[in-house]
């Protein structure tokens, strides 16, 4: 806050400052945990990141002392089963994933101009999520029950017959719980990149940190659903017996390979892309010039984004897939050397164009070009089938993979860390202790895993947890494991820098290393509320083009000065132009993300110790907070009861009929959608490829009663969207009522589906076609029941004000919630019923 | 909607590369229910049903991307915003790489035989 | 690396083509980027000329270079693998051997044509040498894979699901194999020992397993203890039916024993065979293999499982 109190403000001036301190005041102590901010949040994230990487640091370093000598019995076979398991789940799912998240939500509204995320209560939730299926999977490792199945937990090694502890479930449950922070995070971070950056930021004028930050959200949009239908799958399988991936059943254990690789390749991209946005971000600074063929960068990125879903299968080269279809996602895999080229040619033209200087971020920049551009190549390496199938599960691609992600994501990440350190913290860090930890770091990751490369070419495999010594690679695994610890020094070393920079550190500057981003117009550290005035934007470099930006946003001379209306705001704009639609009032610090995360962490831990009844009564009360917190929206008197706006203004978003609200049902509904259609594949898969599949000769289920509440469906949305056309026209008689008749409609269309479902008589732990039908059938009737819900509470809100022609905007989004469910449940019924009638009974 | 259609909307950065998920998924689905169902013999090698249709798709949905690339080109030439260029050129590209991707991928029919 | 089949070959030059051309692509990029940072002096240039060394740049080394190597690639490189494909041969069939993974040891079979016994034994692969030879796996358990590194790629064994990898090995030799798919406790001790024959000696060594077996006299008492606490899961070709005690308590299969005694190894890579080293192994496998899935064999006392492993030794073909 120091700038702030700039003896230069005007009384007017510093009151409006003192007001939005006020309004956007993070409370201490046990409110802390009310906390909604973005700056909090992501630095909550980071934080916690940042633990768990030392965690997941600590156990590679019990790895390396396993491994460093032959025939050692420093671990038990059944410890480091868990930890190098451990390693991979902590370091892919509660590191690098996470902080990641936390980065974006730091930085994005700070570079695009916003005062915060779109839904500030969902980044709470995320994080406590994340907080406590964090808490939950690594408590297993104290308790000596962890995962021990590899963090790929293929099956049936991970089911129950072969994996009767608990530590399947502590990984299944925790991960799932950790992903619905992710998926909070990527729909908001989607939203919020494409309808709040500031006045006249068109898309293409936003900074490249955005578009990467954009791909990178959609990715884990429609990426992680996959995984989490696969670990509900399996833990139903685990815990009744439903056998999905069970042979013997009708299902098939090549099914969960597909399920996660589908999530687990994109992943890695997921993590690539924001690196690489931290590349593309600091690189033109030090290179003091603008970034040259920001549209190739674009396209790379488009093409990256979407290329990585088609190369799930490379992990599966040796499965028995047909040579053929290996052959088409080898090609795939291949052509990502394309996106990944340009990318480099465009840094490496930008760096020749300009006149870099040298400084602790950009020698970490360096560092990320080699180690990367090696794995890079050796990627290309791994994507040739026959290739593949001599390195595969060798130490080979053990190194491959840790030159991808250390270098594509550990590095970029450093980077940003001394390069925002500034910003966070208003101090500089020393140089010197940097560059000792940087070349710490830097030789012996290539100590460690250089070599590995040799000794998987020589045949040593992954996850042995010992070796003979006649096998001649003792000396090899003893140089890994030197570098190892080495790069652990450095990691020390880097820890120690940061602590001390924020005592010793030099005072930062305002624009430390001549930036041209927005973030460095804000005052340091920053304030919760980012910028007081929000600044008219229409180039890539507001401070190069401006460099008075900082004096005049902190001056308040740009867009929503105001206070005394007592809302947090920031602007709502159009997706392509950046012109203003709306303003969007965000909701405050609420109690309800902690108590929701809370009780589903107790639904989790229930789960696992196999209390049913009681995770149920978790879940009620997990949905009755969730739902309370959507109470407090739109005309509540906790969010915005008076629609006044200063003159000249647009109007409040909940005002509207097209806020950003809509937008967040699209974008869930996309990773709901993934969700799926993910679960279809599964059916389809099955039913085509599972060696014992079985299925009826007639369909069980009965047609009039599904017909019947397809039709309620099907009425239900005519007349929802009917009530919305006519809000469009600002009439809202009849709202209430009609709500009421749209929620009994979908009471109806759930009580038929019920029926059907019970008259079936599905047998699920006995065959894998009655269990899908049974999850698909369960999947719509929550749906349909959510739809119900949300109608009844509409309803109620109408009769309280807080929904009316005034304020539109909340039937818009549940009208999306019921177009999505006719298309679900017809598409379904297409799938389940009239497919399996038609095509007849057996396999 | 209307407005969707025309090259210069950033859609386009999207659709190219989604025409060629649809593609890819169509083949490989394709491919791995044929093979399910109806194996053809290895003697047969690679002259058969599958890899012949699998190879006219895949010519068809090149020739498809490189059409609209070719339409972006075009677009990009007579956009009078600069906003419109930039985003006809991009997605230009991208269907550009779209349809070489397709190609590519599908080149392994002419030497591979479909279901072992 | 030490290639001693074509599959395993052709990977070999496979590799270091692709590794001349990786090391120049790298050391190109990162000379020519530390390059900039050398320069001090920076030409003014128009926006025009700037775009033109930018497309430049970007087309040559982030368009055609990768595009260049990776047809190559595809076109050169990606057909290799068709030779570990069970395609029809010229003339004649490829031996056929079926190799089941359980955890953690090998079912290795082969398979009687035209009404003859199907010859079973464990943990030791003997192939023909100089000719291709089909293996059909499948797993019992877990997913686990089949790798002899010096003669080709690794095939995954799925429970439910049989693939055919084809492999050859040029001359007649000894080589290592192993699981490669992580397959719970003991992945690290799953070894096979694989035995390239000529052709005579294979057929040799397949005849003398193909006749039925006769037990040596003189192991009265070994036997029946056999028969009361090893029978239940596993098989000896010949052994009397009438002293086994099959208590259903366990649902495992444990290796086949028949020809146990000409093996090189027991279990599965663990010990090698000599005087004395199943007894050894009867009394100490949980130590020396923890989480076997043999159980301890604690109640019974040393001089029976001596006993016992002496019997074992015998059985030869």
């Amino acid at each position: 806050m120091s700038d702030t109190k700039d003896a230069t403000l005007t009384p007017g001036i510093r009151r409006l400052h003192e007001g939005m301190a006020r309004v956007w005041a993070n409370p201490a102590g046990l409110g802390a945990l009310t906390v909604v901010n973005h700056t909090s949040v992501g630095l909550r994230f980071m934080v916690t990141g940042a633990v768990f990487f030392l965690i997941g640091g600590l156990l590679a370093m019990l790895i390396r002392t396993q491994l460093a000598f032959p025939d050692n019995d420093f671990m038990s076979h059944e410890t480091y089963n868990q930890v190098f398991s451990m390693h991979g789940t902590v370091m892919m799912f509660l590191f690098a994933i996470p902080i990641l998240e936390g980065v974006a939500i730091y930085m994005i509204p700070k570079m695009i101009g916003a005062r915060d995320l779109v839904c500030p209560r969902l980044s709470a939730f995320g994080y406590f999520c994340y907080l406590f299926g964090g808490i939950i999977l690594t408590s297993s490792l104290v308790l000596e029950m962890a995962p021990s199945s590899g963090w790929f937990m293929y099956t049936p090694l991970s089911s129950g017959d072969y994996s009767p502890g608990r530590g399947s479930d502590f990984w299944l449950l925790g991960i799932t719980f950790v992903e619905i922070s992710a998926l909070s995070a990527g729909v908001e971070l989607v939203v919020s990149i494409l309808r709040t950056r500031t006045e006249g930021m068109a898309l293409h004028k936003m900074p490249l940190f955005a578009w990467y930050i954009l791909a990178m959200a959609l990715m884990i949009v429609v990426g992680f659903p996959p995984l989490i239908l696969g670990s509900i799958l399996l833990e139903l399988e685990r815990a009744a017996g439903m056998p999905f991936f069970d042979v013997a059943g009708g299902g098939d254990p090549v099914l969960w390979a597909h399920l996660f690789w589908l999530f687990g390749h994109p992943e890695v991209y997921i993590i690539f892309l924001p690196g690489a946005g931290i590349v593309s971000t600091l690189l033109p600074v030090f290179a003091r010039r603008p970034i040259v063929g920001y549209g190739w960068v674009v396209a790379a990125i488009v093409i990256m984004g979407f290329i990585s879903f088609g190369l799930w299968v490379h992990h599966m080269f040796t499965l028995g897939i047909p040579q053929l279809a290996l052959a088409f996602f080898s090609a795939a895999s291949m052509l990502v050397a394309i996106p990944t080229g340009i990318q480099i040619f465009v840094w490496l033209s930008t760096l020749w164009l300009g006149r870099p200087v040298m400084s602790l971020p950009m020698l970490w920049i360096v560092g990320f070009l080699v180690i990367f551009v090696l794995g890079g190549l050796t990627g290309v390496m791994l994507a040739l089938v026959p290739f593949n199938w001599q390195v595969h599960d060798t130490h080979f691609v053990v190194a491959h993979m840790h030159y991808v992600l250390v270098g594509g994501m550990l590095f970029p990440l450093m980077a940003g860390l001394y390069y925002w350190l500034p910003l966070v913290s208003g101090r500089m860090p020393s140089e010197r202790l940097g560059k000792w930890s940087f070349w710490l770091i830097f030789l012996g990751f290539n100590v460690t895993f250089l070599i590995m490369h040799w000794t998987g070419l020589l045949g040593m495999r992954r996850r042995v947890f010992t070796y003979d010594s006649a096998m001649g690679w003792d000396i090899y695994n003893l140089i890994s494991s030197v570098g190892g610890f080495m790069m652990s020094a450095g990691v020390a070393l880097l820890i120690l820098d940061i602590a001390l920079h924020f005592r010793f550190g030099r005072k930062a500057p305002q624009n430390p290393w001549n930036a041209d981003t927005l973030e460095w117009a804000m005052p340091k550290p920053p304030t919760p509320y980012n910028f007081v005035s929000l600044p008219r934007l229409e180039t890539r470099h507001p401070l190069w083009d401006d460099p008075e930006l900082p004096r005049t946003i902190t001056e308040g001379q740009h867009g929503l000065n105001t206070i005394d209306h007592g809302r947090r705001e920031t602007w709502g704009s159009d997706a392509l132009t950046g012109k203003l639609r709306e303003v969007v009032h965000l909701p405050t610090n609420s109690w309800w993300p902690f108590f929701a995360a809370l009780s589903l962490a107790v639904v989790c831990i229930c789960l696992l110790v196999r209390l049913y009844p009681l995770a149920g009564v978790a879940t009620l009360v997990a949905a009755v907070f969730l739902l309370r917190w959507s109470w407090e929206n739109g005309a509540h008197p906790k969010a915005a009861p008076d629609a006044t706006v200063a003159p000249g203004q647009p109007p409040l978003h909940s005002r509207t009929m097209n806020g950003p609200g809509v937008w967040t049902m699209s974008v869930a509904h996309l990773a709901n959608g993934s969700f799926y259609l993910s679960l279809l594949f599964g059916w389809f898969y099955l039913w085509t490829v599972a060696p014992e599949w079985q299925m009826p000769e007639t369909s069980p289920l009965s047609l009039p009663l599904l017909a019947g509440a397809g039709l309620a469906l099907t009425l239900g949305s005519a007349w929802l969207a009917k009530m919305v056309r006519r809000l469009r026209r600002h009439n809202d008689s009849g709202l209430g009522g009609g709500m009421y008749l749209a929620a009994g409609l979908g009471a109806l269309q759930s009580a038929l589906l019920g029926l059907a479902i019970w008259q079936a008589g599905l047998a699920p732990s006995e065959t894998a076609h009655d269990a899908t039908l049974l999850v698909a059938l369960a999947y719509v009737l929550i749906h349909a029941l959510l739809g119900a819900l949300l109608c009844l509470l509409q309803g109620l809100r109408v009769g309280y004000g807080f929904v009316g022609a005034e304020a539109p905007l909340e039937p818009v989004v549940v009208l999306r919630l019921w177009y999505y469910n006719l298309v679900v449940y017809w598409s379904l019924f297409v799938a389940v019923w009239v497919m399996p009638t038609l095509l007849g009974g057996a396999s | 909607m209307k407005r969707l259609l025309r090259m210069a909307h950033p859609i386009h950065l999207v659709v190219g590369p989604t025409i060629w998920g649809l593609w890819f998924v169509a083949i490989y689905a394709g491919l791995s229910v044929a093979c399910s169902v109806a194996p053809p013999t290895p003697e047969q090698g690679m002259l058969t049903g599958i890899n012949i249709a699998v190879g006219l798709a895949t010519l068809a949905t090149t020739v498809l991307l490189l059409g609209l690339s070719w339409a972006g080109v075009t677009a990009a030439r007579r956009a009078g915003l600069h906003r419109e260029c930039y985003f006809a050129f991009t997605s230009a590209g991208v269907y550009l790489f779209s349809a070489g991707a397709t190609l590519f991928i599908g080149y392994p029919v002419v030497f591979l035989p479909p279901c072992i | 690396m030490d290639a001693a089949g074509p599959a395993a070959q052709d990977q070999f030059w496979v590799w270091w083509a692709m590794l001349t051309v990786s090391l120049i692509v790298a050391a190109v990029v990162f000379v020519l980027w530390l390059f900039t940072f050398r320069r001090r002096e920076q030409p003014q240039r128009t926006a025009r000329e700037e775009r033109r060394i930018m497309l430049r740049w970007v087309l040559g080394g982030g368009v055609a270079l990768p595009v260049a190597s990776i047809i190559a690639l595809l076109v050169f490189a990606a057909p290799t693998g068709r030779g570990m494909l069970p395609l029809p041969l010229a003339e004649g069939e490829a031996e056929r051997i079926e190799v089941v993974g359980h955890q953690w040891w090998w079912e290795v079979r082969y398979p009687g044509a035209n009404g003859e016994r199907d010859v079973v034994t464990a943990n030791r692969l003997v192939m023909p040498a100089g000719e291709p030879v089909d293996f059909r796996l499948t797993s019992a358990d877990v997913i686990h894979a089949f790798w002899i590194p010096r003669l080709g790629g690794k095939r995954d064994m799925v429970p439910g699901r049989h693939s055919t990898v084809r492999l050859e090995a040029e001359s007649s030799g000894v080589f290592g194999a192993q699981c490669a798919e992580y397959c719970g406790a003991q992945h690290t001790h799953m070894l096979l020992h694989v035995e390239a024959l000529e052709r005579d000696e294979f057929e040799a060594w397949l005849a003398e397993r193909r006749s039925p077996h006769q037990l040596r006299d003189g192991f009265d008492e070994a036997q029946e203890a056999f028969g009361e606490h090893c029978a239940a899961c596993h098989t000896v070709d010949g052994f009397p039916e009438e002293l086994i005690v099959d208590d259903m308590s366990h649902d495992i299969e444990g290796p086949d024993l028949s020809d146990i005694g000409s093996r090189p190894t027991l279990g599965a890579g663990v010990l090698p065979m000599e005087e004395g080293a199943i007894a050894y192994w009867l009394q100490h496998h949980q130590t020396l293999k923890p989480g076997n899935r043999m159980p301890p064999h604690n109640h019974i006392d040393t001089e029976t499982l001596e006993d016992i492993g002496a019997w074992l030794e015998t059985l030869e073909p």
